[in-house]
């Protein structure tokens, strides 16, 4: 099925690569498992796009982060090509919503998904580093580590996004490949469960966890770095003097200035992509604040971001009469 | 910087629990502080004097007084310094009187909070810049929102002293209440032989502009400069053309139209001009009501109408209005008498409220100004009036007084036993409030010399027996209970604020209380103005309040629009949001979140976009601050350098 439905990718991008200007798509890695992003701008690269369960990375921040395409095009520039799974296409939403993007400069390729491979997960099963080739079966995964052919079932190494997933299916689209998939999940409950599990905690436990947590981390700003729409970029408040949030002192509290200042820039923006988590070096479970956020943003104001190009996200809006605020 | 720290006593008032000695003595220590100082009143005279004579001494470049609310006398403060020639924003206040001693009673923890707000203050201070304000020119046009007599009262004031009025009034004809009342107290002069001639007034001066059937759609701008778009609703009449002759009235088929003016009592045509002395003198089409206007066949007013001022295509249309103040004026509304269930208002016909009362006594009432009941057209006999309904009850939520009903039941029982000498008036009551000029002397004018029996009580129920209406209740001077059978009971329904006030009040960005009463800038001694500088109060909108104070009021308002159109120009609030350029990544959710429109796209060189804030619209909000992901926006006074010297003094 994965190779009926890059054929079809193949072809669709090939039709339509005279009008684009690029395809922005996956295609492998040289580590034999991994996919890498490529630019394809060349018939003869389009051999090298590639889809399913690796194509893990959300390949929107590339629109609108440098090396900066520019947001708004010189007149008469040919509109990008851009492949998208279901979570991505709600970047495009957000990033379209919030003028970053304007429809027409993107043609997109869209691909229902049915779950990505967090490779960290598949480490703790099989040495990666001996890897000699890994693929799909089905539901299978077959990795060979020169030894021996680890055959780990798809469900018990996806990313921690996946599980909760109500939009495998890409949201905005000008191309479908592929047949839709079946979402994981339906309501609010199913999909925030990782956030009840750690909302039933006692308070200390909870601030153990994040501090145990947050520790870890290194503030090399990957994070940061991965998520389509933090925006600013060399303008982050996390780096400025000017105003002075933050200072450069390595401890906790300016690690959890950093993260928590990360999710409020992102409250009822947050599409829960899992860049950030999945960009992580240290495997700290960011996504999982902002998952937090979301859930806040769900049930006390029914929003969540990424869904409708017209709608406005509540805290880009002011209402004096809000009630809920 | 070399900072100052003054620490006032305010009497006892804040040395008599908060250590003020110990304050100033410890803000030595503090980083920056060269001098610091305790005293007695630092807002008197000789306390100012102190101030500028350490900045003199001292050298000082910055001054922190710690005292009361920064409300009342950051502006004395602040002119204090600048007569030292400091620039007036090298000054912070620390409020340890309304937030310290005055709500604790412990010493030792009000001077160690005093002592934290004091150091919050100076690490903010350190971080001040000075600021300049421009000047902006007044517009010098009065907006008057609404056409009751405080309102009226208002716009004459200004029409005389020279100045432009616009006014409008939601409803097609001005006057307010007042204009529903038949006479009123304590003197019983007619209440339309006194509010016409002010009405007519209106309508014939050259300076005003009326918009009646006319609302608020949209107020932008500052004061000096504000930009209102009127709403002007669909009449269906072409009031340029109407001359009010009335033959439409006369000859439109709809006859059962709701009869606002008179509350309901008679029916109204389609078409209406709700009484004889309307201003302005204009027919309008209820829509609700009109044949024509519901698909049926009629036009028979466009067919009459001599002048063809009838339009059934008519739409709202929308004017747009520059005015420099704005007086609001939009008066209240009365309490729905049938929440009281047991008192059956709305139930009964011959349960009415006081202004239903006031239409039957008026001459042009529904009964020509004869008392007749509602129920069958007989005239009463005996009459009950029950005072606080929905006045004092926590329990519907009117826990207040409306302050009118007391009186307005007086004079509504004088009148009653003038028209009808046979008659007989209850009045239960609660307690008489009575404190005007001779009111008190016209209550009991009612008791004494008209015989209106008065019995302190509540009234439990009432029910009907045979065609009259039996009234239970207890008199609690003499400890029984009482029942009374009467012809027709009059609920004196309560003040309450008027139906969409507080819409206009977020139109307006005034505040306004939990029962919708405009909130007024001190209750003492800034009395008709808001907090939004430019607005001012009139009349009940700020409270219930009854005619001598509502146009006392009015004329209050009209002399603070006099004294802002004295100057040519108004010194523009410095406070406001500026934009680094150099930070700014254009995402433009500034411009997204302003509640004032206030921020806008600028292009440099290249075609580079970035926000722009108008600093004459900008209120200092700081939402777009808020909003910004790289705090490129900065509202000056309150940047985040000064927010977090101030966070951190206090983690520290």
């Amino acid at each position: 099925m994965l190779e009926t439905d890059r054929n079809q990718l193949h072809k669709l991008v090939e039709e339509a690569l005279p009008e684009l200007d690029m395809v922005i798509g996956w295609g492998q890695s040289t580590d034999s498992f991994q996919t890498t992003p490529v630019f394809v701008r060349d018939a003869k690269q389009i051999s090298q796009l590639t889809l399913g369960p690796f194509c893990s990375q959300n390949l929107t921040g590339y629109l609108v982060k440098p090396p900066a395409l520019d947001a708004a095009p010189k007149e008469g520039a040919k509109p990008i090509g851009i492949c998208v799974k279901g979570c991505d296409s709600r970047s495009l939403v957000a990033l379209i919503q919030e003028k970053f993007l304007t429809r027409e400069r993107v043609r997109i390729f869209g691909i229902p998904c049915r779950g990505t491979v967090d490779w960290n997960k598949v480490g703790k099963l099989v040495d990666l580093s001996n890897v000699k080739s890994a693929t799909v079966e089905e539901d299978v995964l077959v990795v060979d580590d020169s030894q021996t052919t680890h055959r780990i079932k798809l469900e018990e190494v996806l990313a921690r996004k996946c599980y909760g997933c109500r939009y495998p299916n890409p949201l905005i689209q000008d191309v479908t490949i592929g047949e839709p998939a079946t979402p994981r999940s339906t309501s609010i409950e199913s999909s925030y469960r990782d956030v009840d599990r750690l909302d039933a905690k006692p308070l200390e436990e909870r601030l153990d966890f994040w501090q145990s947590e947050l520790d870890r981390c290194i503030r090399c700003y990957a994070c940061r770095n991965a998520c389509p729409l933090c925006v600013c970029q060399d303008k982050c408040i996390i780096e400025s003097r000017e105003p002075r949030w933050l200072t450069q002192r390595v401890g906790i509290p300016e690690k959890f200035l950093f993260h928590f200042i990360h999710a409020m820039h992102l409250a009822g923006r947050c599409t829960g992509c899992g860049e950030c988590e999945r960009a992580c070096p240290m495997d700290i479970p960011v996504t999982l604040i902002k998952e937090k956020l979301n859930k806040i943003m769900e049930e006390r104001l029914g929003y969540s971001a990424g869904l409708d190009v017209e709608a406005v996200p509540p805290l880009l809006t002011f209402n004096p009469g809000d009630t809920e605020i | 910087m070399r900072i100052g720290v003054f620490v006032c006593s305010c009497g006892t008032n804040i040395a008599g629990t908060v250590d003020t000695k110990r304050v100033a003595s410890e803000a030595l220590s503090f980083a920056d502080v060269v001098y610091a100082t305790n005293y007695m009143y630092t807002c008197s005279e000789p306390g100012q004097q102190e101030i500028q004579k350490a900045i003199t001494e001292h050298g000082l470049q910055g001054v922190v007084v710690a005292a009361c609310s920064p409300r009342m006398h950051e502006p004395t403060f602040r002119r204090a310094v600048e007569k030292a020639g400091l620039n007036r924003y090298m000054f912070e206040m620390a409020n340890i009187r309304e937030h310290v001693s005055w709500i604790g009673t412990d010493k030792e923890a009000n001077t160690r909070k005093a002592l934290d707000l004091v150091r919050m203050a100076v690490a903010k201070l350190r971080f001040n810049a000075p600021l300049f304000s421009s000047k902006a020119p007044v517009n010098k046009r009065l907006l008057v929102i609404g056409g009751g007599v405080a309102g009226i009262q208002a716009a004459l004031d200004c029409a005389e002293g020279g100045m432009d009025v616009v006014m409008v009034e939601r409803k097609q004809y001005i006057g307010g209440k007042m204009a529903k009342l038949d006479k009123t107290f304590p003197t019983i002069d007619c209440s339309s032989c006194i509010l016409g001639p002010k009405m007519v007034d209106v309508s014939q001066n050259e300076k005003i502009t009326l918009y009646a059937a006319s609302q608020i759609e949209s107020i932008n701008g500052y004061i000096g400069n504000f930009t209102v778009d009127i709403r002007k609703k669909a009449t269906y009449v072409n009031w340029d053309a109407c001359t009010g002759c009335g033959a439409c009235v006369e000859k439109c088929p709809s006859k059962k139209a709701e009869d606002y003016f008179n509350e309901g009592l008679g029916q109204a045509r389609a078409i209406n001009i709700p009484f004889p002395q309307a201003i302005p003198k204009k027919a309008a089409i209820d829509a609700q009501f009109c044949r024509q206007l519901n698909g049926k066949k009629c036009g028979v007013c466009a067919k009459i109408c001599p002048v063809k001022a009838i339009d059934f295509e008519m739409k709202d249309t929308i004017v747009t209005e520059k005015v420099g103040a704005i007086i609001v004026a939009t008066g209240y509304d009365l309490f729905d008498y049938s929440v009281y269930g047991e008192y059956g208002g709305g139930r009964y016909p011959d349960v009415i409220s006081g202004i239903q009362y006031e239409r039957i006594l008026s001459a042009s009432g529904p009964f020509g100004g004869h008392i007749r009941r509602p129920s069958d057209g007989r005239e009463p006999k005996d009459i009950v009036f029950i005072s606080c309904v929905g006045s004092r009850d926590a329990s519907v939520g009117r826990p207040y007084c409306s302050g009118i009903c007391c009186m307005y039941i007086a004079k509504q029982a004088i009148l009653t036993k003038d028209h009808m000498p046979e008659s007989n008036s209850y009045v239960f009551y609660m307690d008489i409030r009575s404190p005007g000029k001779n009111y008190d002397e016209f209550v009991r004018r009612a008791q004494e010399e008209y015989g209106v029996q008065y019995i302190r009580g509540r009234v439990g129920k009432i029910y009907q027996r045979g065609d009259r209406m039996v009234v239970q209740g207890a008199d609690t001077l003499l400890g029984v209970q009482v029942e009374v059978e009467a012809d027709l009971v009059v609920l004196a329904t309560g003040v309450e604020s008027s139906s969409g006030a507080g819409e206009l009040a977020e139109k307006l960005r005034i505040s306004y209380d939990q029962y919708g009463f405009y909130m007024e800038s001190h209750p003492k001694l800034r009395p008709v103005e808001t907090n939004t500088a430019g607005v001012y109060l009139a009349g009940a909108c700020q409270g219930p309040k009854d005619i001598p104070s509502s146009v006392a009021q009015g004329s209050a308002a009209a002399s603070k629009v006099q004294s802002l159109f004295a100057h040519d120009t108004i010194e523009t609030n410095p406070q406001v949001a500026l934009v680094n350029e150099r930070n700014c990544i254009a995402c433009g959710k500034c411009i997204q979140v302003c509640p004032f429109g206030a921020i806008q796209w600028k292009e440099l060189r290249g075609g580079i976009k970035k926000a722009e804030v108008l600093q004459t619209v900008c209120q200092g909000c700081g939402v777009c601050n808020a909003t910004c992901p790289p705090k490129a926006i900065q509202l000056q006074h309150a940047t985040d350098n000064q927010i977090l010297a101030e966070v951190n003094e206090l983690c520290a």
